[in-house]
Parts: C-alpha cells; sequence; structure tokens
C-alpha cells in the first residue's frame, strides 16, 4: 500500500549534510520546519485549541446568561446536567442516532459499492448521481426531506396515491419516534456516499489476479467477497467508519432542520441538546459540561482511531 | 463479448445477475435523485398548488418566475455573494497554512513532528458545534461575531486538518529527487517547492482546494450562531427566510436552494476520483 514512505527518510538524511554549514546555518536548519508550520499552528491555535480550553473552563465555573465566568465551581455543572431528566433521554437519543446512522450508512455503502464496482453500461453516471447527496448541504437536504414526507401535503403521499400503492394519505410522523427515524433515514441517506466512495477506492487498487487465481483454485463469490475483498478494503472501511463516528455524532443541521429536537427533547441528540443549552436558555456552564462528555464520548473513539493510525505508520 | 457469446452459451444466472445489477442501480439512481426531483418541480409550483392534500407530481404549469421572484423577495444576490467570500476566503486562508505545513510534515524531520500531526487528527474529533460557546468568545473578544472574516476563520482553521492530510499525503507521493536537483541548482527551500513540487502536485492541490470550498459553502451551524445581520448570511442560513415561523414559502426556499446545490454539484463530481482516493489512502499513510 505504502510505495514511497520508506525511501524519505534516507532522501532526508543525504541531503542533510550537504547544508550544513556554519553554526548560524544549522540553528537555522533546526528552526527552519518550525517556521514552515507556525501559520497553520497559529489558526489551528487561535480558532480550535482557544475555544477548547474556553470550553473545559467554562464547564467548570459559574457562568453568567451574558457569559461572563464568575468563578470555578467545581463539577456542579456537571452535577445539574446529568440529573435533569433530559439528559438520558438526550444520551440515548445520542447513540442512537450514532450507531443507527453508521452502522446502516457503512453496510449499504459497502453494497452499493460492490455493485458499482462491476462494469455496466451508465457506471460513470450512476456514480456521478451517487456523489449528490454527499455534495448538498445537510439544511437543504433535510429541508427536502421534510417536506417530502409531510402528511398533509408531502410528495412521498401525492407520489404513492398517483401509483395507487395507498389509498389515503399516510401520516408518515405519528410520533416523536417516527419522526427520529425519519431522521435517521435521511442521516443515512447523505452519510452513504462516503463510505461508498472511500470502499470504491479500496476496490479498485486489488490486484485482479487475486481473483483470476482464486477462480482458478475454485472459490465461489461468497468465499471471494470474505477471503479477498474484505480484508483488503478493511482500511478504507476503517477510516470512513471512524470519520463517520465522529461527523454523525457532531451532526446539528439534520435534527435543527427537521425537529429542533422537539417535541420536549424526543429528538435531541447531544449537540442540538447543548445549542438549547447555551443559545435558548442562556445556560452556558452547563451547555459547556455537555460538550465536555461529548469530548470525552468521541476521545474514546478518537484514541481508537489514534492507536490504529499510528500502528498503521509503524508497519510501513 | 460476442465472440465469446457464440462460443459458450451465455448461462442463465449471468443474464439474471446482469439484470439484478441493472435494477439495483437504477433504484439507487432514482431513490437518491428523488428529493432533486421533488425540490425541482415543487420550486416550479405556484403556493396553491403546493398546499393541497391531493397534490400534483409535476407542476401544473412551471412557474419559472418562481426562479426569479426569490432575488427580489430576500437579499439572495448579497447571501450568495457571502458564500462565494466566505468559501473563497477560507479556502484561501486554509491553503497558505497548509501547504507550508504539508510539505514540513512530508519533507522534514522535527522534533514535535508526531505531536502535531497527532493535533491535526485529532481535532477532527472537534466539530465547531460542540466548540461553539468557546467559538463564540473567541470571536467575541476579537470582534469578529457578526462578521464575515470570523466565518472565514473558524472555516479555514477547521479545514486545516483535512488540507494537511490531503496535502502531506499528496506530497509523500512525489520523489523528493526533482526538488534535490532544484536545491543543488541554488533553489531554495522554498522555491524548490514552488516551482518544482507544487507543478507536479497540481492535481492533489485542486482536489484539496475544491474540498475545502464545498466544505466552507455547505457549513451551516457556525454561521447560524454567529451572524445576526441578515445582509451578511451565507446562502445556507440565508434561505431559511423562506422557512418563516408561521408560513413556509417551499417553492422560494427550493429555487434557493437550487441556486445553493449547482455550483457544489458540479465542483464535486469533478474532483470526486481524486478526493476518495486521498482521503482513503494519501493522509492515513503514517
Amino acid at each position: 500500500m505504502n510505495k514511497t514512505a520508506p525511501s524519505k527518510p534516507a532522501l532526508v538524511k543525504k541531503s542533510a549534510p550537504q547544508q550544513s554549514g556554519s553554526p548560524a546555518r544549522k540553528v537555522l536548519r533546526k528552526v527552519e520546519p518550525y517556521v514552515w508550520i507556525a501559520p497553520s499552528v497559529i489558526l489551528m491555535a487561535v480558532f480550535i485549541l482557544v475555544p477548547i480550553l474556553s470550553v473545559f473552563q467554562m464547564s467548570m465555573s459559574d457562568v453568567s446568561k451574558a457569559g461572563k465566568i464568575k468563578g470555578f465551581n467545581g463539577i456542579d455543572n456537571f452535577a445539574k446536567v446529568i440529573k435533569s431528566p433530559a439528559f438520558g433521554l438526550v444520551l440515548k437519543n445520542t447513540l442512537v442516532w450514532t450507531i443507527a446512522v453508521v452502522v446502516l450508512s457503512t453496510v449499504l455503502g459497502f453494497v452499493l459499492a460492490l455493485v458499482l464496482n462491476n462494469n455496466f453500461k451508465g457506471r460513470k453516471i450512476a456514480r456521478a448521481i451517487v456523489v449528490f447527496p454527499w455534495a448538498t448541504t445537510l439544511v437543504i437536504q433535510a429541508s427536502a426531506w421534510n417536506f417530502i414526507i409531510n402528511k398533509d401535503y408531502g410528495t412521498l403521499n401525492t407520489l404513492l396515491l398517483r401509483l395507487r400503492l395507498i389509498s389515503s394519505p399516510v401520516n408518515w410522523t405519528p410520533t416523536p419516534d417516527a419522526y427520529f427515524a425519519w431522521e435517521i433515514a435521511c442521516g443515512i441517506f447523505v452519510t452513504v456516499p462516503f463510505v461508498t466512495f472511500c470502499v470504491l477506492s479500496g476496490l479498485q487498487s486489488i490486484d485482479t489476479t487475486y481473483y483470476e487465481a482464486a477462480t482458478v483454485d475454485g472459490a465461489n463469490y461468497w468465499q471471494k467477497l470474505f477471503k479477498i475483498t474484505l480484508p483488503l478494503v478493511k482500511s478504507s472501511l476503517t477510516v470512513s467508519t471512524v470519520l463517520n463516528i465522529i461527523y454523525v455524532f457532531n451532526s446539528f443541521p439534520i435534527i435543527w432542520t427537521m425537529t429542533k429536537g422537539d417535541p420536549a427533547n424526543y429528538t435531541d441528540t447531544l449537540v442540538t441538546y447543548l445549542y438549547k443549552l447555551a443559545f435558548y436558555n442562556g445556560k452556558q456552564g452547563e451547555a459547556a459540561a455537555v460538550s465536555v462528555i461529548g469530548f470525552i464520548i468521541l476521545l474514546i473513539c478518537a484514541s481508537a482511531y489514534m492507536i490504529y493510525t499510528l500502528r498503521k505508520g509503524d508497519d510501513a | 463479448m460476442p465472440a465469446n457469446a457464440v462460443k459458450k452459451p451465455v448461462s442463465i444466472q449471468k443474464v439474471i445477475l446482469r439484470v439484478l445489477l441493472y435494477f439495483v442501480v437504477l433504484d439507487v439512481c432514482i431513490i437518491t435523485l428523488y428529493p432533486y426531483f421533488a425540490m425541482f418541480c415543487t420550486a416550479l409550483k405556484g403556493r396553491g398548488e403546493i398546499f393541497t392534500a391531493d397534490g400534483t407530481i409535476l407542476p401544473i404549469t412551471a412557474l419559472w418566475s418562481n426562479f426569479i421572484d426569490i432575488w427580489s423577495r430576500a437579499p439572495m444576490a448579497k447571501y450568495m455573494l457571502n458564500s462565494i467570500l466566505v468559501a473563497g476566503g477560507s479556502t484561501l486562508i486554509a491553503m497558505l497554512c497548509g501547504i507550508p505545513a504539508a510539505y514540513a510534515l512530508a519533507r522534514m524531520r522535527f522534533k514535535g513532528q508526531t505531536a502535531f500531526l497527532g493535533f491535526v487528527i485529532v481535532s477532527q474529533m472537534f466539530a465547531p458545534v460542540v466548540l461553539l460557546i468557546g467559538i463564540y468568545k473567541v470571536m467575541m473578544s476579537m470582534g469578529l461575531t457578526d462578521s464575515i472574516w470570523g466565518l472565514i476563520f473558524i472555516n479555514a482553521a477547521f479545514n486545516q486538518a483535512f488540507t494537511i492530510w490531503l496535502l502531506r499525503g499528496t506530497f509523500m507521493g512525489i520523489s523528493a529527487e526533482m526538488e534535490q536537483a532544484a536545491t543543488i541548482d541554488g533553489c531554495n527551500r522554498l522555491q524548490s517547492m514552488m516551482r518544482v513540487l507544487l507543478p507536479v502536485a497540481a492535481p492533489g492541490i485542486v482536489t484539496t482546494l475544491i474540498f475545502i470550498f464545498i466544505n466552507a459553502w455547505n457549513e451551516y451551524t457556525v454561521a447560524l450562531c454567529l451572524i445576526s445581520t441578515d445582509e451578511l448570511k451565507p446562502l445556507t442560513v440565508g434561505i431559511n427566510v423562506f422557512n418563516g415561523y408561521n408560513m413556509i414559502e417551499w417553492q422560494y426556499l427550493f429555487a434557493a436552494s437550487i441556486f445553493a446545490i449547482i455550483p457544489v454539484v458540479i465542483l464535486f463530481m469533478g474532483i470526486e476520483k481524486n478526493l476518495v482516493s486521498g482521503l482513503a489512502s494519501g493522509g492515513v499513510k503514517g
């Protein structure tokens, strides 16, 4: 997989002696890399690191409605958040939302990639079409689905009535749970293309001689799928799954556009819940605590990701 | 193929599989395009035609005027301009900061390299929405709430990880020999990067550039939170003027949405192939 990396350290070493001259130059060479990364470091420090620290500080402080920090209050905010009756529901929703969207998208995306990897007429067009949901902003996707499933004038009812598949309009969202299920469906709809294209790129790098050899040896389709395809696209699948866990967990626009987490937190996830706490209810300290709880959950996933990435680096 | 078919009788199984394949592909395409189809048809309808239980699929008469009306009913031109400024500005800043950093990571060895790469990877975990309270505070202290500049910087910063990730992979895939030859000929690092590496890496750079542009164009949450002046809103937030609390003007909402979707979809189709190989292999390589 990694053809270029091994040669790189050698090249760097080769170039080093030829440029080292006076001591001043040596110092310059030592400092140089930091100059190159400085703009990026500053940008991320100011706009990512400072907000992170600020959120952590607020999560342990008494914060006024205007956002002024009035003093350290330990774990009060966390205690308040965890004790509030909505929190358990919100946490459960977040887990259901993340797991359902990621797992189903991964399965569907993988199957779709296998389908699109075949040679057929119109393959290019099909691939271009599948890209659409990935490229469209989530707010618009969510608005469209909101309109489609509307029980009074939605186009899904119109379509099914015209096709004579139903005889009277169906209420697609009779309960909050049903609405939440539609939100999950919308989440899956926009997430599948990413998985598909990650897997497709993995599939296309597989040497076809593997399959030919396996066919000669009498392997059937399923054996080839599980013994050749799956192990070889495993790394693409891991990347897409981990990134999706992060994106989906933090996804705000779909739920915000479709239900705003209503009624009464029934469709809230952590991110919509904290948005409301911070910007509607003025409880910034508690919102910060929800953020920190979110980090901790994601940190577990991210460290798994880090370990995977670094281990892969060692293999190269 | 035809020659083969004559020699070997086409197995029934193969025909069935082919038919099944086309059936699945066709279904997927129809389902994928359905929301866009619904949006487009609705954008061409009149209000009365939309709000009926016994609705139509295609508009009875296509009201193309909806596509014109939105420009006068809301400051659409302003929204469009703001989206272009935010997406263009953040792409520029993300590239100006990201290219040197990716270059240093790909071509140099320095203390703290792993730590920096680690932070880049972990920073992806923090979506702006979780940090909104913190971001809001930082922006307040810099006077950048309700400002296009604020959005530009936030988008640039949160796209750094991707920029560095994709570009580092691209740079590492290119042999350093040419640059070394240029150095021997008297170029300094900056010159050798600009004249030798960047032209070769152009496809990867364009892919990264477009990807950041799309991300920033589609960004919604931060803009929703930071921008309160209507005239400063980007499209994603601005079009919701048609999505009021009391009344939703679906035909205008979708007509405006189509203007927001089209540029991005076109750009995306251009880079889809390169982007995916970059995501799946280039960046994750150790």
